[in-house]
């Protein structure tokens, strides 16, 4: 077991931990401050696996921006940081998602990387993700800018028309 | 466009303002230059003093506390008359009530009373403002020249009217 | 062997800047300030024009009580000065300082991805004063921590639009790279972007004028207002230590880093000549400008920044292709 190893081990403990840690805590101030360590451990596992891009990325987009926009939502949504443990009948639904999303992820993940070993390859290069992104994927990259666009449009739709009113 | 020429504004003036020297007195390092009315404390000239006691009534804030004695001076010429003198015993001023109107000065018919300068007589205790007779003797050694009369200003009245009776020995 | 010793120099030299220069911008701020108000700063500490001014604040805070509210989130609340400082330490690292008389480039790490490093690790840094803002149990500080996450939502995107721009005309995202390949005809073509990237970094900063979230005059002071100590001096260090960052990578990014004459010799000079003059423009900015209401912080991002920002991408594209 190499050096790189050891600490990839540490840090997807660390991302499991905190990821845990972020759903089973009381405080919602807390889970999100947890899934900024979840985030931070991952983007240190992309480091390891030399995707340097992804894991800045990861950090500049996921932690600088979208937690900062859930805790501004939790902030003006509500008032009080601690909330009680009730089950809601949507939780084992959640659950069930979860766990399908999770072991679909994991099976596509094994499936297609199964024993390949990144050893000396650099991977995750600004450059050859770029190569990848506009060569080989360009057709499901348009399809997610269309969606976002359409997000867009809707997020736009839906804030105007409160002010027409 | 008059957005962006507020803008610039703000940064001319503060930029001019930058290479301009400062107006700040560096008070401690540097004693300030004192104009010669400055209200700084009050000085007792103990001999003008008649204890008429007009300072005490007239004062607002009745900082002002007077005692004295009657003296008689013996005649000096033969079959004279003896003379009586009113000599003080205590002249206190409580500078912690003290409001620095002037008026105890303006009222002094004999000039027993002075404005000094000096400022720096602040105390540990408020007991100590009080300053008794013989401080505000002592302030009397700071107290400056009265200001020169401007350039071609009319003399004083006191000075004009001491010359007409000169003139004119009725 | 040399190679532990070159890397431990590193960290020794990145670390000593990290010491020095915010303490040097603060200092700036105070006399540069005091001036353009027709006043004189401090005067007294170290003798010679106050120049001991922040050591003696720096003594005075550590001998202050470490308070903890009651009704604080004490781990949130402890944690969120050190959150607000250390990555600016770390962003520093993979700045470059330029060309050291011929002896090769002075920089913490030469990273491929510099200029990501370093913009992830500010959007980290500002997340502090969001700790502060939600863990001090003080509702000012909570107006304050709202205020921040509105305006670091609305800023990151201006700000990385404007450095991608940079970056696309250079075709590197190493901050080396972009350095070398920067040409002066890049002020006239970039500067747009600059003035982006210079008030989107503000902002970000939660600088005068954009310091809506702190306002002493209404939030008492924000997200800080429970602070006090050597955490209030982490924080104030923090904002120092900001301005450093944000001047260096405004430098590096759009003009030319070490770029000027015998720059194979004097280049970290150059750099620094140009990292303090950006930072006395940051001061000129907090002193010259009124504070913007939170509306007009938002509005300014949306409105003016993003389409610029579009722009400027826009424009860097044409002339990348042509």
């Amino acid at each position: 077991m190499s050096a790189t190893e050891v600490v990839f081990l540490l840090f997807a403990a660390l991302a499991v931990g905190s990821a845990l840690l972020a759903m089973t805590t009381s405080q919602l101030v807390h889970s999100a401050l947890w899934l900024v360590v979840t985030l931070g451990a991952v983007a240190g596992c992309f480091v390891l696996m030399t995707a340097e891009f992804v894991a800045w990325v990861q950090v500049l987009v996921y932690v600088g921006s979208v937690v900062v926009l859930v805790i501004f939502a939790l902030m003006l949504t509500r008032q009080q940081s601690t909330i009680s443990a009730e089950v809601t009948g949507n939780r084992w639904t959640a659950a069930v998602l979860g766990l399908v999303a999770a072991v679909g992820l994991g099976a596509t993940v094994v499936s297609g990387f199964h024993g390949e070993r990144i050893e000396g390859r650099r991977i995750g290069t600004a450059r050859s993700l770029g190569d990848a992104l506009f060569n080989d994927w360009v057709l499901p990259f348009e399809i997610l800018s269309g969606v976002l666009l359409a997000a867009l449009v809707g997020a736009i739709v839906i804030s105007r028309s409160g002010t027409e009113r | 466009m008059t957005y962006g020429k507020g803008l610039l504004q703000g940064l001319k003036v503060t930029f001019k303002n930058l290479t301009r020297r400062s107006v700040t007195a560096h008070y401690p390092d540097v004693q300030p230059d004192l104009p010669p009315r400055s209200r700084g404390v009050i000085a007792l000239q103990e001999e003008n003093c008649t204890s008429c006691m007009l300072c005490a009534r007239e004062c607002p804030s009745w900082c002002i506390t007077i005692d004295s004695h009657k003296e008689t001076i013996p005649a000096t010429t033969e079959g004279g008359r003896d003379r009586s003198q009113n000599v003080l015993d205590t002249f206190d001023i409580d500078y912690s009530l003290c409001m620095y109107c002037t008026i105890c000065i303006e009222v002094c018919p004999f000039d027993a009373l002075h404005w000094s300068p000096e400022f720096a007589y602040a105390e540990g205790d408020i007991v100590d403002l009080t300053h008794d007779m013989n401080r505000l003797r002592e302030w009397m050694w700071t107290v400056p020249a009265p200001q020169a009369l401007d350039p071609g200003a009319e003399p004083s009245k006191e000075l004009a009217a001491y010359e007409a009776a000169a003139e004119d020995p009725e | 062997m040399p190679d532990v010793i070159d890397v431990i120099l590193r960290c020794v030299l990145v670390l000593a800047v990290f010491m020095v220069l915010p303490l040097v911008i603060g200092q700036m701020e105070h006399k540069a300030m005091a001036h353009m108000q027709s006043r004189v700063g401090p005067m007294a500490a170290g003798g010679f024009h106050g120049w001991a001014q922040l050591v003696a604040d720096g003594v005075k805070f550590v001998q202050k009580e470490s308070i903890t509210p009651v009704a604080a989130d004490r781990r949130v609340f402890e944690l969120a000065p050190a959150v607000a400082l250390a990555p600016y330490l770390v962003a520093l690292l993979a700045i470059p300082l330029g060309p050291f008389f011929g002896q090769g480039n002075l920089i913490g790490q030469d990273l491929d991805l510099g200029l990501f490093f370093v913009l992830a690790a500010m959007s980290v840094g500002v997340l502090g004063t969001l700790m502060g803002g939600l863990g001090s149990g003080n509702k000012y500080s909570y107006i304050g921590g709202m205020r921040v996450a509105a305006q670091l939502m609305s800023y990151e995107l201006p700000m990385v639009l404007a450095a991608a721009s940079v970056a696309m005309a250079a075709g590197t995202l190493s901050l080396v790279g972009i350095a070398q390949e920067w040409e002066p005809w890049w002020l006239i073509t970039q500067l747009p972007g600059l003035i982006v990237f210079f008030i989107a970094g503000l902002a970000e900063l939660q600088r005068p004028p954009f310091d809506a979230p702190l306002a002493d005059a209404e939030l008492v002071m924000g997200p800080l207002t429970e602070y006090g100590g050597m955490r209030f001096a982490m924080f104030l260090l923090a904002e120092y230590a900001g301005i450093l960052v944000l001047s260096a990578l405004t430098t590096v990014l759009f003009l030319g880093g070490w770029a000027g004459p015998f720059s194979d010799h004097i280049g970290w000079l150059w750099t620094l000549v140009k990292v303090m003059a950006v930072a006395f423009l940051v001061i000129w900015a907090r002193v010259a400008y009124p504070r913007l209401r939170e509306d007009q912080v938002n509005a300014l991002a949306w409105k003016v920044l993003v389409p610029v920002a579009l722009a400027q991408i826009t424009l860097t594209t044409v002339l990348v292709v042509a």
